[in-house]
């Protein structure tokens, strides 16, 4: 519990972390506000096709905010980018402190599934009293499922860009390629065109939890599982590297 | 020779440096001393142009910095921390800076051999110990052969053999003209070392003069140290 | 005098190129962006050859990974320049060269020098893939038309890693920039075509896409080539003098 706070008080005190809050939660509300903007007058006329993608696209992309969380949690450990230091890896500080390595691992991943469960939850506040106060009674009803699976989505991405970056220990590659995929036309969209195996990648079975769009593959259950079952996977993973790895290396 | 004249440093509300004077001359080593967080690397760092001063001057040779012509050739410089990029190796390194002086790839293997790294020179800087750090840190600095050194810390993380080899090094330059300024919290080393003293305290100089007329009265140099910076004990850590 | 500082500028444009060939990260995200790039190629003309076979262009399927393959080349500018604050490089890098306005812009040029073949050889390899796969089936290929479009590729992923380079330098924090750059290339800048289809013709990207987008029935390209290069030389040289600004102000 002790290693847990201090997780949470070493992610506070990140400024990198702020920019993750302010597009994790406010992102995908302007998002939605500007797509209820725009798709106000088909809806009002019931022409809308989309009604039921409105909001949730702003929460599809506002996972951006959380990509960083989980990368920031991790390669800020080894980060060096400081004029003066001369190695300052934080990590060998953090696993003098707490010496089981697996608890460290635990207590961080705590630490980040917290704050994104909190944060996925401001963004559904945001984002539904966005669309709500543009669209009226025209608005959508949200479904709990649907806002849970969001939520799900959210701390499952979180949690694969943390053990990614445990095994690159450098933000760089996790950054680039979880950004990129979670942008407007995702690779793994245009790979589900060239195989159907790519229905079984973290994200698109992940979006399946609250993106109805009519090319779904999974029920939102499968979806789920899908993804929880990469995300235990990466974990296993990351946890076996982490804890044989020489830390200076 | 390093003029330095009435430096004032504010950094956001904090006064670093509260109007530093005081030279270093050819032919001597200058030890310049401190407590931690006295403004001794902002000093440095200001005659080195990497910082700006808030007002007075810091001058080589009565030029600023960044208007000498060739500063490599000039001034020698091993600030604190390794100053190389981990992931490049010692070699590559010391040559894209040689490059950037013109100067040619043999110096870069003579100064490897002078600092006594050219067993490691082909691996990464990331590798090094603190101590391999420094050394290359001084291989740098002595690449372009400069009339003045200065150096921050030099002996830090350096073993024994490589704390005398500075000592004598150092030493031999004076001797041939050259001007050394170090700075350092190692009294006894200093002492051992330093033709002048300067030190200072809260950004302020509190004592400046040869070794002998610092220490004075005092039976070492870290008793006149302690006598004249603790005046506020316990402030500074 | 002319002829030393003339000599000098080009000692410190070797000492760049020296600093980029030897960082073995760079090397890594050349090559990766290589292999990326010719797996997403395969990928999409294979789905382009699955549909509409005899009707796709080749130069369309070629080129369609470009919004992924100019991430390799935001990643290569940030890296070239936030790599100076790593370990403490800077401090040598200012102390070896104080000039410092010379010495930010001689680095961009050093980076250009590297990333105009690479950014040709990368989308080269990609038509050169469409082509071999689609001959039998696809439209014939003109070599003008060709040419002009590959050098309007490199053109904008040489600029565009120019301009990204330019905001490592301002950020001087490796995932910042990568933070700033990604989420605008790839969520900001779609979303704001999608909102304001009016806008494109000003944002760098979008604007220097039609450095070699082809004229396309469903669009009108409203920016010539020539303009789009305008637009986005324009958006990188503001990001430079702004970079440079900065970068000799403040303390290293």
């Amino acid at each position: 519990m002790r290693a847990f706070n201090a997780e949470l008080s070493k992610l506070f005190s990140l400024p990198g972390i702020w920019l993750a809050f302010l597009i994790g939660a406010f992102a995908p509300a302007i998002i939605a506000t500007l797509d209820s903007m725009a798709e106000k007058e088909d809806i009002i006329a019931g022409a809308s096709t989309r009604l039921s993608e409105v909001g949730y696209i702003g929460l599809g992309l506002g996972v951006q905010g959380i990509i960083i969380l989980g990368v920031l949690a991790v390669s800020s450990e080894y980060l060096t980018e400081s004029s003066e230091s001369g190695g300052g890896n934080q990590i060998t500080t953090s696993l003098t402190v707490i010496s089981s390595r697996f608890h460290f691992l635990l207590a961080k991943a705590g630490a980040v599934t917290v704050i994104s469960v909190f944060l996925s939850i401001v963004a559904i506040i945001t984002t539904v009293s966005a669309t709500n106060l543009i669209l009226g009674e025209y608005a959508p009803a949200f479904e709990a499922s649907k806002l849970i699976g969001a939520v799900c989505y959210w701390t499952f991405t979180a949690l694969l860009a943390f053990g990614i970056t445990i095994l690159t220990k450098s933000g760089i590659i996790p950054l680039a390629v979880l950004m990129i995929n979670s942008s407007v036309v995702t690779v793994s969209y245009l790979l589900t065109k060239v195989t159907k195996l790519a229905f079984y990648l973290p994200d698109m079975a992940g979006l399946d939890m609250f993106m109805f769009t009519s090319d779904r593959f999974h029920t939102p259950f499968t979806g789920g599982l899908i993804m929880f079952a990469w995300v235990a996977v990466l974990f296993i993973v990351a946890a076996i590297v982490f804890h044989r790895r020489d830390v200076a290396s | 020779m390093l003029t330095i004249n009435n430096l004032v440093k504010h950094r956001g509300t904090q006064e670093i440096l509260s109007g530093i004077s005081f030279t270093a001359r050819p032919g001597r080593v200058t030890g310049f001393l401190g407590p931690n967080g006295a403004g001794k690397s902002s000093t440095l760092r200001i005659l080195l142009g990497l910082d700006r001063a808030t007002s007075g001057s810091a001058l080589i040779d009565g030029k600023p910095f960044a208007e000498l012509h060739n500063p490599l050739a000039t001034v020698g410089a091993a600030l604190d921390g390794f100053g190389a990029h981990r992931m490049r190796t010692g070699r590559a390194h010391l040559r894209w800076i040689a490059r950037a002086a013109g100067l040619s790839r043999s110096r870069v293997e003579e100064v490897l051999e002078i600092v006594g790294l050219t067993h490691a020179a082909g691996k990464r800087v990331g590798n090094y110990s603190l101590g391999m750090g420094r050394r290359l840190g001084m291989a740098a600095a002595l690449l372009g052969d400069p009339k003045i050194l200065v150096l921050d810390e030099p002996v830090n993380g350096l073993d024994p053999e490589g704390i005398r080899w500075i000592r004598t090094f150092l030493r031999e330059r004076a001797t041939s003209g050259k001007t050394v300024l170090l700075s350092s919290h190692l009294m006894g080393e200093l002492a051992e070392t330093v033709d002048d003293v300067v030190i200072i305290h809260h950004g302020k100089v509190v004592a400046d003069g040869t070794l002998e007329e610092v220490i004075s009265n005092h039976s070492t140099l870290e008793e006149a140290f302690f006598a004249l910076t603790s005046e506020s004990a316990g402030g500074v850590v | 005098m002319s002829v030393s500082s003339s000599r000098k500028i080009t000692q410190i444009l070797d000492a760049e190129l020296d600093k980029l060939v030897t960082l073995p990260v760079i090397w890594l995200t050349l090559i990766s962006t290589f292999i990326i790039n010719l797996a997403l190629t395969i990928a999409f003309t294979s789905a382009a050859l699955q549909w509409g076979a005899g009707t796709q262009s080749i130069l369309k399927t070629g080129l369609a990974s470009m919004g992924y393959l100019q991430a390799g080349f935001i990643i290569l500018g940030i890296l070239a320049t936030c790599s100076e604050y790593t370990g403490g490089q800077i401090r040598t890098t200012l102390t070896t060269i104080p000039w410092r306005g010379v010495q930010l812009f001689t680095k961009h040029m050093a980076l250009a020098i590297m990333t105009i073949p690479v950014a040709f050889i990368i989308a080269a390899s990609g038509v050169l893939y469409a082509f071999m796969m689609m001959r039998d089936t696809a439209v014939a290929i003109e070599i003008d038309k060709l040419i002009k479009t590959l050098v309007g590729v490199t053109g904008y992923l040489t600029l565009t890693t120019i301009l990204s380079a330019a905001i490592g330098a301002f950020l001087r924090r490796t995932t910042s920039a990568l933070m700033v750059l990604l989420s605008y290339y790839f969520v900001v800048s779609p979303l704001v075509r999608d909102f304001l289809p009016s806008s494109k013709n000003y944002f760098p990207d979008t604007a220097g896409s039609s450095m070699y987008m082809l004229p396309s029935s469903d669009e009108i390209n409203v920016l010539t080539p020539m303009q789009g290069t305008g637009v986005l030389l324009l958006w990188t040289l503001l990001f430079i003098i702004v970079a440079i600004a900065f970068y000799r102000k403040r303390d290293a």
